[in-house]
């Protein structure tokens, strides 16, 4: 038995004699982590201020809001509340299963078998609950029957929603995480979507890592303004979490004076590694490089340098393993071998007989257009650059080298005029 | 330290000021689109210098409401129907998206009736222009290819700037033109109040309130930046209105002093006969035509766009039209619909250009009282909400227009 708030709200409320008490101004669930918040209590509106009524004096939700008692208790507040109509109605609410941004057009409530306790199901935000609510489903459903379509009901199980509300810290730590478990792109679509007071209180629920993640997906002219809004050590820490090249990126991006000090808050190593990045131009190999790769030294066998690797910190950072580099002493660039033939090959073989000599690389200041063409036309996943002297200065990974290539999608933004 | 790095700072905050102004500016020089240019063709036409005061009234109207609606977006991060529907329901979201579409649809048809009046200024008939107008800008905006078009748009409409030129050549009594600025005179007629509502409606849009909150919201912009933003209101409106003001004057000067009572696009085009002589009708055709095909690519999308976003449909350009059929049928559907009314033979264009903007004057108060509502709320505004000042001059602006909206339904009734 399905019954839509839309439904109940504003309707008048009888108890067990028939005496007209009020009518039904919200309604309050608890629970909401689970599946299935139950109903704890109405609000029930007479001119006044609201007043509490327990679900247990609630007889039935529909056709008619009936109690079973004359002169019902009345329901103390224990804080945990969500108050349906107030707070998540006409709300923004994360899909967690399609991973995106809806509305809230009505709530399903359920009972399980009458005289059971209603519970929270479902949230309606198709296209069939907004003409519910806008009272037009009867006429216009004339005209779905004529073109031969239903209205789009799209109900979402309340398990796989997450309410977000800034100023609910607990729920949103619920709500957490379930989005914190979506792909960073996904977060990123979400966070890029939602308006900024909110969407700063969801990241600042996120550990750093998520947010670094998530960082990583978001357009360029957000990420700045999202860094400013975390406290700056925190800030630095999340910067720490992104790749060099990324954090270069977000770096590069902001005043000069806030750029200095978060380099500062950040530990020594990876500052030095960002502002070796942040040298080169934007647009150049080195402006889109990441200093996180992986080299082994010159002289080993297969077996040895899989076992070099296992040991290597480089290799523990890389977090896309494609290639290993081959280097002398002085860091110069001697080969390449793909990870795949160095775990393939027979242990004993020597490296230098089975690796790549003649390496295709790009010097730091070469256009990203030239890196993106090499990337695309010798089929690379990653291609090394190095300065003058041949010495490894970092990697550009084929994602970013055609990040500028492809066309722009539709910024979600309106249009310049008007 | 060379020139250039001693440079960079000053480039970087003018840079970080220049981001943050934009669109108040934008907004603005939206008035002179082609009902604005319209309607004060007309104002000034029929009524001369003595309806520059309206210009100054208009102006601090439009600070306050597009004030109100950036604190709003600055404050909440939200646009104005998100806040609206928050606050108000759906039912109230749905009637000011309503009304929004029909406004805009009125606003659109008259950009389509700038088109055909420039078209006609070449001798080219609507029922060729009109339809291949709108394809264009129906394909080119689908096709995301409508910014390469933008900037050469944007440029044709800086012919408005004619009008100021225009202006000193005629050399106006400066005198009167300043007494008529401050002096309000009201004649008491139903033509007079129309162009007074015209022109409220051109300047003072809900649209333009909208699309101000919308854009505030999507910089990001802190209310630790937002003095700039109040500053770009401001700013903007002053600048729009004085470009408002000169056509009113180059108007009144060259044609309303010689009885000529503007009711086409070739009689408005010879107030700027001083400047371009016997070109005036090809400088006002050509500016027309951009700032009408500028408007009209962007009305329609923004609109539905802003509408699908309100009630959480698929939207964007970026989608497929089956994936996304309410945001392509909305959006086709408010093309060919205004196109269809320009069509209609032996409607009169200049007219309808400026009566469209009647629809936006009357729903304007509607809208300040949501807004008024919503920025006042403690809840959503912290402690940013409005002073009695704004509340003030806000509420009695909404009174003023109802007022004028009921006597001219009054008068047209008995």
């Amino acid at each position: 038995m399905t019954t839509y708030l839309s439904q109940i709200l504003g309707k008048p409320v009888w108890n067990a004699k028939g005496q007209r008490l009020g009518r039904c101004a919200d309604v309050l669930v608890a629970g909401v982590e689970t599946g299935f918040p139950l109903v704890r209590a109405i609000a029930l509106r007479n001119g006044q201020e609201p007043r509490l009524i327990p679900a247990e004096s609630i007889a039935w939700l529909s056709p008619s809001i009936i109690l079973n008692a004359v002169d019902p208790p009345v329901y103390e507040q224990r804080g945990d509340e969500l108050w349906l109509a107030r707070q998540i109605l006409d709300r923004q609410i994360v899909d967690t299963e399609g991973r995106r941004l809806v509305r809230v057009n009505d709530l399903q409530l359920e009972r399980t078998c009458p005289g059971g306790p209603y519970c929270l199901a479902g949230v309606d935000v198709g296209t069939g609950g907004l003409l519910r609510r806008l009272g037009l489903q009867a006429p216009l459903s004339l005209l779905f029957k004529f073109l031969h379509r239903e209205p789009a009901e799209v109900v979402i199980p309340w398990s796989e929603v997450a309410p977000l509300q800034a100023d609910a810290p607990i729920r949103l730590r619920i709500s957490r995480d379930k989005i914190s478990e979506m792909h960073p792109a996904d977060i990123a679509d979400i966070i890029e979507e939602l308006d900024r007071p909110m969407s700063q209180a969801l990241l600042q629920t996120f550990d750093n890592e998520t947010i670094a993640d998530t960082m990583e997906e978001i357009e360029p002219e957000l990420q700045a303004s999202i860094l400013g809004t975390l406290p700056p050590e925190r800030a630095a820490d999340v910067l720490e979490e992104m790749g060099p090249d990324e954090a270069a990126d977000v770096l590069a991006d902001l005043h000069p004076t806030e750029r200095a000090k978060l380099l500062d808050l950040m530990e020594d190593e990876d500052a030095t590694e960002v502002e070796k990045l942040l040298a080169y131009p934007e647009n150049s190999a080195g402006g889109i490089m990441t200093t996180e790769y992986v080299t082994i030294p010159m002289g080993l066998t297969v077996g040895q340098a899989l076992d070099y690797l296992r040991h290597s910190p480089e290799a523990q950072e890389d977090e896309a393993l494609y290639y290993v580099y081959v280097v002398d002493e002085e860091r110069k660039l001697q080969g390449v071998i793909g990870l795949r033939e160095l775990v393939l090959a027979p242990p004993e073989v020597p490296v230098a007989d089975i690796m790549e000599k003649d390496v295709i690389q790009v010097g730091p200041l070469e256009t990203q257009d030239e890196v993106a063409r090499l990337v695309a036309k010798y089929n690379l996943l990653a291609i090394p650059v190095v300065d003058e002297n041949n010495v490894m200065l970092g990697i550009v990974t084929a994602d970013d080298a055609l990040d500028h290539i492809l066309p722009t999608a539709w910024k979600k933004r309106l249009p310049r005029f008007f | 330290m060379t020139w250039k790095q001693r440079m960079k700072p000053v480039a970087q905050r003018l840079l970080l000021f220049l981001s943050i102004m934009g669109p108040g500016l934008i907004t603005a020089s939206a008035d002179n689109d082609a009902s604005g240019v319209a309607t004060y063709s007309m104002a000034g036409s029929f009524y001369g210098y003595s309806f520059l005061w309206a210009i100054v009234w208009v102006t601090f109207g439009e600070v306050v409401t597009q004030e109100m609606a950036a604190r709003m977006g600055a404050v909440t991060g939200k646009g104005l129907t998100d806040l609206i529907r928050e606050r108000f329901g759906v039912r109230m979201a749905f009637l000011v998206m309503l009304g929004l579409i029909l406004a805009n649809l009125g606003t659109t048809a008259a950009q389509f009736a700038g088109i055909a009046a420039s078209g006609e200024l070449f001798g080219v008939t609507r029922y060729l222009i009109v339809p291949l107008a709108a394809f264009a800008v129906w394909f080119l905006v689908l096709r995301g290819s409508y910014q390469h078009v933008e900037k050469a748009l944007l440029f044709l409409t800086l012919y408005a700037v004619a009008y100021i030129l225009s202006t000193f050549l005629v050399r106006p009594p400066w005198g009167l033109v300043l007494r008529n600025t401050i002096v309000p005179t009201i004649h008491f007629e139903p033509r007079f109040l129309l162009a007074l509502l015209a022109t409220v409606g051109t300047t003072m849009t809900p649209w333009g309130c909208a699309y101000m909150q919308a854009t505030v919201a999507d910089k990001g912009v802190t209310m630790n930046e937002y003095p700039f933003t109040r500053l770009d209101v401001i700013f903007g409106a002053v600048m729009g209105n004085v470009v408002s003001a000169f056509i009113i004057i180059c108007t009144a000067a060259t044609l309303f002093t010689h009885g000529i009572r503007v009711e086409t696009a070739e009689q408005a085009a010879l107030a700027l006969a001083p400047l371009a002589g016997v070109w005036a009708k090809q400088l006002f055709g050509i500016g027309l035509l951009g700032a009408s095909l500028l408007a009209a690519s962007v009305l329609p999308l923004a609109t539905t766009y802003a509408v699908c976003e309100a009630f959480g449909w698929e939207r964007g350009i970026n989608t497929k039209p089956d994936e996304a059929p309410m945001f392509y049928g909305l959006y086709t559907f408010m093309i060919m619909l205004s196109a269809a009314i320009v069509l209609i033979p032996g409607l009169p264009l200049f007219p309808l250009m400026w009566l469209s903007q009647v629809v936006n004057a009357v729903l304007l108060p509607a809208v300040m009282v949501m807004m008024l509502r919503l920025a006042n709320d403690g809840s959503i505004m912290k402690s940013w909400c409005n002073s009695r000042l704004t509340n003030a001059f806000a509420t009695i602006l909404a009174v003023l227009i109802t007022i004028a909206t009921v006597v001219l339904l009054w008068d047209a009734l008995f």
